[in-house]
């Protein structure tokens, strides 16, 4: 979109239309993954609120990561979050993804997912119920209309530095023969 | 199908282990030296304990050993027998199994993995669960995780505290 377009009437317009149309990509990593299904079905339903669920990150705007990362689910995590197409937002679930949680001092988990990923939104507790969820995602909604959810430009912009991030818990890909 | 007290008996009579208990029902330990491991493995095998379940290791590291411990199970006995062994921590050497059951191979890798343990014999010891791992392995007791932990990953300022 061109410079002129940005924070005028029209790119609120966008945003409008946007936070009424979200797909969170149904990928689970930790523990937190057991509160989605309730969340999406008809318990809680998060469809009420225009979202749904999206199987494939290229068809997705919301990437929640639900509780703690080990360090090789990192790099495939990394991998999804590149494959999705903007505008697109990170929510941290728990407080695994916020300082640890109770795996703080694991050797094999990351401990900040701000460091390696644009987060937008953090649902803290441990883990939280389907009503927080959905509070998260309604405050989701706010920031998108109000035009405060840029983690994707951030990312953009600040790229060197989550590279540096990542690359230093990660290193470098090694191939098998 | 043999109760616990004839197996009991009948690895007494048939192998040379250093000692024989039954923990509980349906599952018994047997100690062995490692030079009879091998043999003792393949003649449980012959006597229907076909199910090599998985290998496991423990660290005693006040004994300076390791203890690998092959979990086997028979279908005509219902019984466990957990076959075990202690090497030298130094060393921290042993045979592989692989030519009796094909899957050693998985659980030795996960072995050298998280203990470092190689297994002669076994020469695809490429990282199974952990990527790009270069210090002591994770799960012997001399790897000192919250200094790892605090090389590796920074912590989470609050109001300036740590």
């Amino acid at each position: 979109m061109k410079e002129k377009y940005k924070s005028s009437k029209w790119q609120e317009v966008i945003n409008w239309a946007q936070k009424r149309s979200l797909f969170m990509l149904h990928y689970c990593t930790g523990c937190g993954a057991i509160e989605l299904p309730p969340t999406m079905t008809s318990r809680y339903d998060m469809s009420r609120f225009g979202i749904g669920p999206a199987a494939t990150p290229r068809q997705a705007d919301i990437l929640l990561i639900t509780g703690y990362l080990s360090t090789k689910t990192l790099r495939r995590v990394v991998y999804t979050y590149e494959q999705m197409q903007d505008p697109k937002f990170v929510m941290g679930f728990g407080s695994c993804t916020i300082n640890g949680g109770m795996y703080w001092d694991s050797y094999n988990t990351i401990k900040q997912l701000d460091k390696y990923l644009p987060v937008d939104l953090y649902i803290a507790g441990c883990m939280p119920r389907p009503e927080a969820i959905l509070e998260g995602f309604l405050d989701l909604k706010e920031k998108i209309e109000n035009g405060e959810a840029k983690g994707y430009k951030k990312y953009k912009e600040e790229y060197e530095y989550y590279k540096t991030n990542q690359k230093k818990v990660l290193g470098e890909v090694k191939r098998r023969q | 199908m043999k109760t616990e007290n004839e197996v009991i008996k009948l690895i007494k009579e048939k192998l040379n282990p250093l000692e024989v208990n039954k923990l509980r029902a349906q599952n018994l330990a047997v100690k062995l030296e490692n030079e009879e491991l091998v043999s003792s493995l393949n003649y449980l095998k012959s006597k229907g304990y076909s199910h090599l379940a998985t290998i496991s290791c423990v660290d005693w590291i006040e004994d300076n050993e390791f203890e690998l411990v092959y979990h086997l199970f028979s279908y005509e006995d219902k019984i466990n027998i957990s076959v075990k062994t202690r090497i030298d921590r130094k060393k921290s050497k042993f045979v592989t199994i692989k030519n009796l059951w094909a899957v050693a191979q998985y659980y030795e890798r996960d072995i050298h993995d998280f203990f470092g343990v190689e297994f002669e014999g076994n020469d695809d010891m490429e990282e199974l669960i952990l990527e790009n791992w270069n210090d002591t392995p994770p799960m012997r007791k001399d790897f000192k995780t919250r200094d790892y932990v605090n090389e590796k990953f920074e912590w989470r300022e609050y109001h300036g505290q740590k």
